[in-house]
């Protein structure tokens, strides 16, 4: 495996040609064959001549070339404000203390490269390492920012020149992270790059107007503006229940109402926006669940009540704050109990853990993980179930957000072990986990030629984890599943699988929980899992 | 040259103490951030009602914090290879930590003749490891691609003078006071009871030396990780796994972050308001352009 030697400086290159020649010879073996080309695709000479993509040849972001060397100027004079904003207690509340302790705190001892499956799955390229970005964003402050920086950064030796070409690099390179906060983890001196990161995107988006259009104007902006990252509008969404209603009863045997806007009940359980669309069985799986719990709980019709998910989480905190307060306005308007949060993992991070430092007097509703519950009730046998329903091998992708950044770890594998007789670990797992590759957002981009590189280097360790998961499972025809907990990691999953053929080749599915406690529930006339592709 | 050795000396302890005062307190006016927390194990989120849950123990995190900094767990347990000149390195310098609180105790409390014979060697011990440990260091940084890519050449001086602090305790233990533990502790009687200035004044050349190098050593102490240190776990143990409950000092303070002044200039953003008003302003969110790609 050769491994490219990439000087920090080296990002303050002019010209458009990347840092990185991405080769799939470097990429790290897959246990399977694949009919995919295993390459990326390049940008046509169209978008080269347009977008900026001097960092790898990929584009994530859509950054448009600066027409002139005045509005590269402009650019970098708008990025330096934004550094400067970032490192101020009062614009940068939000994350000022993490993020100065991680940019002070570095030893350089690189634990946390290793830790990182972009990088190892890219072949241990220099741009993709942990540290890398943190190295640059450490040295333009070290220039720029602090006194006597030009002279201290020669004496250092610390070469860097803030430019355009620095800035568009850095900027794509924030979007080659997904971060899953492996690296932070792994890091004894408690340094989190991938925090870094999210605050490079943070000061593009929250100075420099620059986030990919999926996360912002067609993520945060359409979910605040419309009420969904779908588009989805209050009356679709009654149409959607009253199909799911149906639904149900051809499997129930029997009516079940999906209730919504109930005023005074004592969940609102929020999910997010693909379990209406993408994935319907896993409300309907919700919905049988509580109701064979005889538990008092509502959907919610207001913008916004019907998507959990939060990308602001993200790159802005602006976005991410409107989008939390929202999400308790409609539990304060339905005068709810509680606030349960369904199969999101970013909605846990954002809603449970980040929120409890945002949300006060009535805003500050309590929130908690519907995954307990669900524990509570096949663990304490409060619903009917058949595990050998689910007699088949079933293996469980832990969501980073839900994992190791929430802390839920058990309860879901507690769940499995009860109701799933061939249940089988990935290694590693838990809070060690690999990230789908989805992450940060990474699930929803999809534009240029982003998706081929989040299918071979940001996935493809996931892929490889699911295929070694299932290697003892049999013959290729026995049908497999993939229990991913979240939303975007079932996204993501979606199309690793279908990707690389696993359906076809493997009979690998995937589906959140839910389903599958659903599908050991004996009350219900016919199997819920259809192993149908969503 | 004495009397230079001496103004370093106790100018670098005033120095050391303020500069970490200042660098302890721009941390412990911090604003109160956003919750971005880590999990090595199961949470208190794992709990149905959660926030009516106790936070774990004091003590429990407490040792648990001890330890890490005593034994560097999460070194050992990440990175091996590097865990073991950089325990030696530790070990030694928590032993030299010791070493010296027992040189100040003992030579202001009992007769020097009837101070403990081991103390000579207790220190020696100290001095070793860490010599043995910072050099092992500087090597593997030298030629371990992994240890030494970005490592700022800058930080070699560093380790220098460590070793030559190192060498130059020893060296003036074994030459200047010939091993003699009541000798030694005879000087160190006179330093920290400010007795004879003359003999300050005029320091012999070992001692002066390890104090002079030992100066230097405290200039940069405060913007060293060891601080770092102390700031990893305020953190952890002022806030960690407290819920924010109605009426409590967390939501006090998310309060006065929320009436903040707004500085940021994106078109989605109105500078100048507070947080708590420009987070309810959604109406006027507008998409940003982005560049017409049919390929897209």
């Amino acid at each position: 495996m050769k491994t490219k030697k990439t000087r920090v400086g080296g990002i303050s290159r002019g010209g458009d040609e990347p840092l990185l020649e991405i080769s799939s010879e470097d990429w790290i073996t897959l246990p399977c064959t694949t009919d995919q080309p295993v390459s990326i695709r390049p940008l046509t000479d169209e978008q080269k001549k347009q977008l900026e993509h001097s960092l790898d040849g990929v584009s994530a972001l859509g950054i448009p070339k600066p027409k002139n060397k005045a509005e590269e100027e402009k650019l970098v004079q708008a990025f330096l404000n934004g550094l400067r904003r970032l490192l101020s207690q009062d614009d940068n509340w939000t994350f000022w203390e993490p993020l100065v302790y991680s940019l002070e705190s570095c030893v350089r001892c690189q634990t946390c490269s290793d830790a990182c499956p972009i990088y190892v799955s890219s072949g241990k390229q220099e741009i993709y390492r942990p540290t890398y970005r943190g190295e640059v964003l450490r040295r333009i402050i070290n220039k720029y920012i602090k006194r006597g920086g030009r002279i201290s950064s020669k004496l250092y030796g610390e070469e860097i020149d803030l430019n355009w070409p620095t800035v568009a690099r850095l900027a794509e390179l924030a979007y080659r992270c997904t971060l899953c906060r492996r690296c932070a983890q792994a890091c004894p001196m408690g340094v989190d790059n991938a925090l870094i990161s999210r605050e490079i995107r943070k000061l593009l988006s929250q100075e420099l107007g620059i986030a990919p259009q999926e996360l912002h104007n067609s993520g945060t902006v359409l979910q605040l503006r419309k009420g969904s990252t779908t588009g989805m509008t209050p009356l679709a969404l009654r149409d959607n229940i009253e199909f799911l209603e149906e639904e149900i009863e051809e499997i129930a045997g029997r009516r079940i109402e999906i209730p919504i806007d109930k005023e005074g009940a004592e969940f609102l359980l929020l999910h997010n926006a693909g379990e209406f669309l993408s994935w319907p069985e896993n409300t309907e799986a919700f919905a049988i669940i509580f109701d064979a719990l005889g538990i008092s709980w509502t959907l919610s019709s207001d913008p916004g009540g019907y998507d959990v998910g939060n990308y602001g989480t993200w790159y802005d905190d602006f976005q991410l704050v409107r989008i939390a307060v929202r999400h308790a306005e409609i539990a304060k308007h339905l005068k709810v109990g509680k606030i349960l949060i369904g199969e999101c993992g970013h909605a846990h991070k954002a809603l449970l853990v980040l929120a409890d430092r945002l949300l006060t007097g009535e805003l500050n509703i309590p929130r908690e993980s519907a995954i307990p519950l669900l524990e509570d009730a096949v663990c304490n046998g409060r619903i009917k179930l058949d595990p050998s329903r689910n007699d088949f091998p079933v293996t469980l992708h832990d969501p980073c957000n839900m994992v190791r950044l929430t802390g839920i770890v058990e309860p879901q594998r507690r769940i499995l072990r009860k109701i799933c007789p061939q249940f089988r670990e990935m290694e590693p797992h838990g809070v060690d986990n690999y990230c789908c590759g989805g992450g940060s957002g990474f699930a929803i981009m999809s534009s240029r030629n982003f998706p081929d590189w989040k299918m071979n280097i940001a996935g493809r360790m996931k892929f490889k984890q699911i295929l070694e998961a299932f290697q003892d499972a049999g013959d290729p025809e026995t049908r497999k599943y993939v229990c991913a907990p979240c939303s975007n990691c079932k996204g993501q999953i979606r199309d690793l699988l279908s990707y690389y053929g696993a359906r076809e080749k493997y009979n690998i599915f995937y589906g959140g929980l839910a389903e599958l406690i659903a599908n050991a529930m004996v009350d219900l006339e016919r199997p819920f899992i259809e192993w149908e592709w969503h | 040259m004495g009397g230079t050795v001496l103004v370093l000396f106790y100018g670098s302890i005033l120095f050391c103490i303020i500069a970490s005062a200042v660098r302890m307190t721009k941390y412990l006016t911090a604003p109160l951030h956003l919750r971005w927390e880590l999990y090595q194990e199961s949470s208190v989120y794992e709990l149905r009602d959660w926030w009516q849950k106790s936070p774990r123990r004091f003590g429990k995190r407490l040792r648990g914090v001890i330890l890490d900094v005593l034994l560097l767990r999460e070194f050992y347990h990440r990175n091996r290879s590097f865990w073991y000149f950089l325990f030696l390195f530790h070990l030694g310098l928590y032993l030299l930590f010791v070493w010296h609180l027992w040189l100040f105790f003992t030579a202001v409390t009992i007769p020097f003749e009837a101070a403990w014979d081991g103390g000579l060697a207790f220190g020696h011990i100290g001095t070793a490891l860490s010599f043995v440990g910072a050099s092992g260091i500087v090597f593997r940084r030298a030629v371990d691609r992994e240890l030494n890519v970005y490592y700022p050449r800058v930080h070699y001086v560093k380790w220098l003078l460590i070793l030559l602090i190192l060498a130059g305790g020893f060296l003036a233990v074994v030459f200047h006071f010939d091993s003699d533990v009541p000798q030694l502790l005879r000087y160190v009687n006179i330093q920290v009871t400010f007795q004879d200035l003359e003999h300050k004044l005029h320091p012999a050349l070992g001692p002066a030396s390890h104090v002079f190098f030992v100066s230097f050593w405290l200039l940069y102490l405060p913007f060293s990780h060891v601080l770092r240190i102390f700031f990893r776990y305020y953190q952890y143990f002022r806030w960690d796994d407290v819920p924010n409950t109605s009426g409590s000092t967390i939501e006090r303070k998310v309060k006065e972050n929320l009436a903040r002044p707004v500085g940021w200039s994106a078109p989605h953003i109105k500078s100048g308001k507070a947080w708590g008003e420009v987070i309810r302003e959604t109406e006027d969110l507008k998409e940003w352009k982005v560049v017409e790609d049919e390929e897209n």
